[in-house]
């Protein structure tokens, strides 16, 4: 798509797993089963160069659990010097005041915390660990403590759907500046698990209703949403940079290993950041042309909301139908 | 007059291949249009600047103030002091007013 890429000349973010290991064993995760090799801090910093090169604005380490690379410090700071925007997700359970610290140091602009419930019994169950729930507040109470900017992630799930704003009224207590409902995803454990975790397509239209007119009439914190086959809906008044699912356009996602895949739920390598020529794979890459030019099929085809909506969720299409261009399995059309 | 600065929550970069490619058609006599070669991202919206504005973003990097900026551009563009003036004035009382760009 020479279009787009003439406006963008790289990804507006790098979502980053420095590491696939992790201290908990979650039952949704996406990234469990999953193994690559890691790299050197030296290697990985050479990949901030090439970022920073690229002008690539914001940079996100994801996992697995980054705080299990005892050098995620010492490579934002690095991230940071060169001018990157540097963010994580965690879990929270390493995340004490001393690290919340070492991260304010480093240069984070923001920290994210995994909190898929406002019943820490639930959260405990749901994450497979005793405890999770009361750290991982303590992670939100040790970031307001040192000043750094704090988000909260819920994966929703049948677990939390009729008790979002539970989850919204535990953000406000711990000084949070944005929570993201993030929309499940079909990978790894969320596929195997799905059966007892996916919404219906009825189910996710109803909690995006109930959920988009929350967000609408709430000012005191923001609230986001990453899941494009929302567009259909009336209440929606985004104005998102582009269409649909913005993996592969104004995303992409580094492995371990420094592969490169559209996204962390897309198991589709289109090369490496440490051996292939990045401008390449970003114009040429067949991945992701096909992502960024995906037709309408099935009931897409007749679609009135398809020029918003774009099929939906990429990955979900994928991972249920190995089609790109399928609709996404949770829309409700 | 006092030093013009970015605002720090604007997110931006320069697109250089655009940059080249508006720069080769100027110089081959070429229209380019309205061609961005500067994206910026403001609360999630995102704007771009064409290679006057490009430029100029560019020079405002918290040391240059409006006539500093006007001296830096009068050597790269042959154009009269008093339109490069015009267009400097006009170009950051915009975004001055957008909240894009402070005064140092
Ligand atoms: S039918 Fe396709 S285009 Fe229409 S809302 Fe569903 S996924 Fe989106």
């Amino acid at each position: 798509m020479a279009e787009f890429t003439d406006l963008f000349s790289a990804p507006l973010t790098f979502n980053w797993t420095l590491s696939y290991r992790c201290n908990f064993s979650c039952v949704h995760c996406y990234s469990r089963e999953e193994a690559a090799e890691e790299l050197s801090t030296a290697e990985i910093c050479s990949m901030v160069d090439i970022l920073a090169e690229k002008q690539v604005p914001f940079i996100n380490f994801g996992g697995g659990e980054p705080l299990v690379r005892a050098d995620l410090f010492d490579v934002a700071t690095y991230a940071t010097s060169k001018g990157l925007n540097v963010s994580m997700n965690s879990n929270g359970w390493l995340l004490d005041l001393a690290a919340a610290e070492k991260l304010k140091a480093a240069g984070f602009k923001s920290v994210g915390i995994s909190i898929d419930s406002a019943d820490a019994a639930l959260h405990d169950d749901f994450r497979c660990m005793q405890g999770a729930w009361d750290r991982a507040v303590g992670a939100l109470q040790a970031l307001r403590t040192v000043g750094l900017r704090s988000t909260l992630s819920a994966v929703i799930s049948r677990i939390n759907y009729q008790h979002f704003r539970q989850i919204l009224d535990l953000a406000r207590d711990n000084g949070v500046a944005q929570v993201y409902l993030h929309n499940f995803k079909c990978s790894g454990r969320g596929f195997k698990n799905r059966e007892e975790l996916d919404l219906s397509p009825e189910e996710w239209k109803a909690f995006y209703v109930e959920a988009l007119a929350v967000k609408n009439a709430t000012t005191d914190i923001s609230i986001s949403f990453d899941d494009p086959v929302i567009a259909s809906l009336p209440g929606y008044a985004e104005n998102p940079l582009v269409k649909g699912s913005s993996c592969g356009k104004l995303s992409l996602h580094l492995k371990p290993n420094g592969d490169i895949t559209p996204c962390g739920f897309i198991p589709l390598v289109v090369g490496n950041l440490l051996h292939d020529d990045f401008d390449d794979l970003w114009k040429n890459s067949h991945i992701l042309n096909a992502m960024r030019n995906k037709e309408a099929k099935g009931k897409c085809g007749s679609c009135g909301s398809y020029e918003s909506c774009l099929g939906g969720c990429t990955a979900r299409a994928f991972a249920t139908t190995g089609d790109f261009s399928e609709p996404d399995p949770h829309c409700w059309k | 007059m006092t030093v013009l600065k970015r605002n720090p929550a604007i997110i931006w970069r320069v697109e250089r291949q655009r940059e080249a490619e508006v720069k080769q058609a100027l110089a081959a006599g070429d229209d380019p249009g309205e061609r961005g070669t500067v994206l910026l991202i403001d609360s999630g919206t995102m704007h771009q600047l064409n290679l006057v504005g490009g430029t100029i973003w560019q020079l405002i990097d918290g040391t240059r103030t409006a006539a500093d900026i006007v001296a830096d551009l009068a050597v790269e563009y042959d154009v009269s002091q008093d339109e490069l003036i015009g267009d400097v004035e006009a170009f950051t009382s915009d975004l001055l007013q957008r909240g894009w760009l402070l005064h140092g």
